[in-house]
């Protein structure tokens, strides 16, 4: 993690992501609402389109770096000891990667 | 009425304490007012104040939980009882009276002060009134401190959050025709602490007595560095 | 205990428009310049200054320095030193060009160059058409200056002892100034600062008045050390008393509003000033308006349930101009006198607000000992402390700002270009002197209080030595503050704690504020005509023929001595003294 990339970058990226979330949710709350599907075999093929794939795993992924960016930051505000953030943070990476590699896993088999 | 003042002299006390005072209030009197009423009954009270008429950014107290000035603050708008303390987050040196050294830190910081790379012209550098107004709301900070002292993020941080003072003064700079060091000032601030650590709380834009807003002149910061960045 | 001691080439004494000006001349070149404020710099009083800073930049109307020189002869009443005004209105176009960039936001016109606005006492063609000569940034001048001089202090690195008290000037056997003794506010130590030159740019006095314009910190110090220096005052009975101070407290409503088009009027709604100033009418010079204001107040035609104070006419502006061109004096107008000048007038009367006397100086800010211009080594002031005299018996409004900008700086260069090679020795007498100024107050013991001798001496300066002077009442005026100072040694302070102790501070500003009253008092006793501020109904005249001379005022023995007028400019010829009638 290279100290110059965090400031501007990291608040530019929460916002992104903070629109992109809040876009496909958007999408995914206005389907469910007005066509969900009805069974598992259409919530399968609604699933496995490639553009809804890729879509929902890009969905992860900013939730992923957009919750890195606000833990991150509350770390930096509360947290003085450098040891006890930085293992803090590094649960925190850790635990977020495991999450997007699940996530990974269970959209592109 | 009755004033509650926080009292702390070094040389005697161990911490802080509250102190009653009886003042006669009179139609019109300011909060200042009944500081020096009090300094009168009391010389060994202290606190910083000098114009009396809220240009020198002096008297900045914690008033009943708000960080006001109080020469311009009328006694009649307090609720009671008055409980008047320093600012909050600071090191208190005596009474009313706290250690403002990294707040002034933080406001040099930003490079307060207008750059020109060009030669200066025989006379004025020309500015329009459109670009003269995007100073209005940014120049008359008085560095009284009450924006920084309130926000909670200065309290964690007062060493490397540059704090609402400092960046709305950043933001004077930069909003201003005549500058030319946007770039080094945009690339200063770059760095997840400087800046970055307001979450918009605005405990400054209400605490400010001459109606400023760092809030705003952050978020324009944060444009300005958006706008640069594409 | 050995005393703490710095050394520095230079030692500026008060972080005002003048102090600040004169550091920034030396912070960016190899010397060492201290800078000793008893505030934090942008505490200064300056920062109060609303209404602009003159130079005939002739942005908005046809103007020329030779005018602006003229009109402030005039305003002078003929008692200013015609060579420095000379100097400070031929300065005063670099000096605003300088400020601008430095970063001060000016008010701008249509074109892009710096706004100006008609203020008191200002004419085209030498007492033709009003003029606009004063450069604003809206109603918040001093602030802008001030805070863009101390950036530009900020960046150059110039060393800062902020809430440091200068106590006493250390002189040696010869009288040469070496430096200050200070007190660190903080912790109540003292320290030494030796330095080759020393410069005093404390401003004013006004807390020698009870309502006044002027900041609690404005005591007088520059004047007071100066004095017990053995250097005089001059021209101290000339004290401006501003016409439109919010009425009853005393804060300033700029000149400015009566620039922009605002008018007096009394509770018939007269707009009186018509008939004092026939031609420039509230635009008179100041000590004009003040004086047609008290006499409107005194033949019972004031405002208000005590008819004690007359109304400022804003309203007719309209919103757009007050909260463009004078949105300060909106918000003090609501804050202090509970009025919106967009609806309603505002209630005035004149308050204390600027002392045209000080320390003698010449136009390079060295102090000066005696009408033969004999030099002080090592001492210089600029400012509202210092007496040029550019001022003379009245200031014109814009010109104070003007002044401290270009006397400091001046002083600030003639330091850098004649810095001695090395410090002079300093004695243990002169440490010894010094030190006995701040240790009397460590006396303990019962006796009066600073702050009942302090109110005794303000209410007695407020009775004696205000707008309208007599023989009668400026003796026993004289009387009462000697015998007060008499009192002087009687005060004890009960509190003896070292930290951040602005009891202690209040005591030494009290002496100061006696340095300075008295010299006022004295001053204004001895001259026996009226000219420019100093009226004395019992000498209705001005008397060219005695009086135009300078006075000086020495604290050992309360001695006066008189200097004449320099009348002759630098280049220009000399403007001889005529009716002054505006």
């Amino acid at each position: 993690m290279s100290r110059k990339a965090s400031g501007f970058k990291a608040w530019a990226w929460q916002r992104i992501t903070a629109v992109y979330i809040g876009l496909f949710g958007v999408y995914l709350l206005s389907s469910l609402l007005c066509a969900a599907p009805e069974t598992y075999t259409a919530w399968q093929a609604w699933f496995t389109g490639p553009v809804m794939r890729v879509t929902t795993l890009l969905f992860v992924l900013a939730i992923l770096l957009h919750a890195w960016v606000g833990i991150r930051d509350i770390c930096i505000d509360y947290v003085k000891p450098i040891a006890v953030r930085a293992s803090l943070l590094l649960m925190l990476a850790l635990s977020l990667i495991l999450y997007g590699l699940w996530a990974a896993q269970l959209l592109l088999r | 009425m009755q004033f509650l003042i926080s009292r702390y002299n070094p040389e005697t006390d161990d911490k802080p304490h509250m102190q009653a005072f009886e003042v006669d209030v009179q139609r019109g009197m300011m909060l200042r007012d009944a500081l020096l009423d009090i300094k009168r009954q009391d010389e060994s009270f202290a606190f910083r104040h000098s114009c009396g008429e809220g240009v020198c950014g002096s008297d900045g107290v914690n008033v009943n939980g708000s960080n006001k000035l109080a020469c311009i603050t009328p006694i009649s708008e307090l609720k009671t009882p008055i409980e008047v303390r320093p600012f909050p987050g600071r090191p208190i040196i005596r009474d009313l009276v706290v250690d403002m050294t990294q707040f002034y830190e933080q406001y040099k910081k930003v490079d307060p002060w207008l750059v020109r790379k060009e030669p200066a012209p025989e006379q004025e550098v020309l500015q329009s009134p459109e670009d003269r107004d995007k100073l209005d709301g940014l120049y008359e900070c008085i560095l009284c401190g009450c924006c920084s002292t309130s926000c909670p993020s200065f309290w964690w941080n007062p060493d490397k959050f540059l704090g609402p003072q400092a960046l709305l003064s950043s933001w004077r700079f930069l909003a201003d025709s005549r500058d030319q060091a946007t770039d080094e000032r945009l690339d200063q601030l770059e760095d997840p602490y400087k800046m970055f650590r307001c979450h918009t709380i605005m405990n400054c834009v209400e605490s400010c007595p001459k109606g400023l807003n760092p809030t705003k002149a952050i978020g324009n910061i944060k444009n300005l560095m958006i706008k640069k960045a594409v | 205990m050995a005393l703490a001691k710095r050394r520095f080439d230079a030692l500026i004494i008060g972080a005002g428009g003048a102090g600040l000006n004169a550091a920034i001349q030396l912070a960016d070149t190899n010397l060492q310049v201290a800078v000793v404020s008893k505030v934090f710099p942008t505490r200064s009083h300056t920062v109060a200054a609303q209404g602009g800073v003159n130079a005939a930049l002739a942005n908005v109307s046809d103007d020329s320095w030779h005018w602006h020189m003229f009109d402030t002869v005039k305003g002078s009443d003929y008692l200013g030193d015609q060579d420095a005004i000379e100097f400070m209105c031929r300065e005063a176009i670099p000096t605003v060009y300088e400020l601008e960039h430095n970063g001060v936001p000016f008010s701008r016109l249509e074109n892009g160059t710096i706004y100006q606005r008609a203020f008191g006492g200002q004419s085209q063609n030498f007492g033709g058409a009003q003029a606009s000569r004063t450069c604003a940034a809206a109603d918040r001048t001093g602030h802008a200056i001030l805070h863009a001089l101390y950036q530009q202090n900020v960046r150059a690195r110039t060393h800062f002892f902020d809430e440091f008290f200068a106590v006493e000037l250390l002189r040696d056997d010869e009288g040469a100034i070496l430096g200050a003794l200070v007190l660190e506010i903080e912790t109540g130590e003292p320290l030494l600062i030796e330095a080759k030159s020393t410069i005093l740019a404390t401003g004013g006095c006004g807390q020698v008045y009870r309502t006044t314009s002027n900041a609690h910190i404005n005591t007088g110090d520059g004047m007071a050390l100066a004095l017990r220096a053995g250097a005089p005052l001059m021209d101290m009975e000339f004290y401006q008393f501003h016409p439109t101070g919010i009425a009853g407290k005393g804060m300033l409503i700029t000149e400015g509003v009566r620039g922009e088009g605002g008018y007096l009027v009394n509770k018939d709604g007269e707009r009186f000033m018509e008939r004092y100033a026939p031609n420039a009418k509230d635009l008179a010079s100041r000590d004009v308006v003040s004086r047609a204001i008290v006499t409107e107040v005194k033949e019972g035609r004031g405002c208000g349930p005590k008819s004690d104070h007359v109304m400022l006419k804003v309203d007719h502006l309209g919103e757009e101009i007050i909260s463009k061109r004078l949105p300060g004096i909106r918000e003090s107008g609501k804050i202090f006198a509970g009025v919106d000048a967009v609806v309603e007038p505002l209630p005035v009367f004149p308050t204390a607000h600027y002392i045209m006397g000080g320390i003698l100086t010449d136009r390079y800010g060295r102090v000066l000992t005696d009408q033969n211009d004999t030099i002080m080594p090592g001492l210089y002031a600029a400012g509202e402390c210092a007496c040029v005299s550019v001022h003379g018996a009245n200031r014109l409004g814009g010109n104070s700002l003007l002044d401290i900008l270009v006397f400091g700086r001046a002083a600030g260069l003639n330091v850098l270009n004649n810095t001695p090679a090395s410090h002079r020795k300093l004695t243990d007498s002169a440490i010894q002197s010094a030190m006995a100024r701040l240790e009397r107050w460590d006396q303990t013991g019962t006796g009066l209080s600073v702050r009942e001798l302090r109110d005794e001496f303000r209410r007695t300066m407020e009775d004696h030595a205000g707008v309208f002077r007599t023989e009668v009442i400026m003796q026993e005026g004289v009387n009462k503050l000697l015998a007060l100072r008499d009192k002087l040694p009687d005060v004890r302070l009960q509190d003896h704690s070292r930290v951040f102790n602005t009891g202690r501070i209040e005591a030494l500003e009290l002496e100061n504020l006696f340095d300075c009253g008295i010299a006022m008092a004295v001053s204004a006793l001895h001259r026996q005509e009226s000219r420019g501020a100093h009226s004395r109904p019992d000498y209705p005249e001005r008397d060219d023929a005695n009086w135009m001379k300078h006075s000086l005022y020495y604290r050992a023995e309360d001695r006066m001595d008189y200097k004449p007028v320099t009348t002759e400019p630098l280049s220009v010829d000399s403007f001889p003294p005529k009716v002054r009638t505006y």
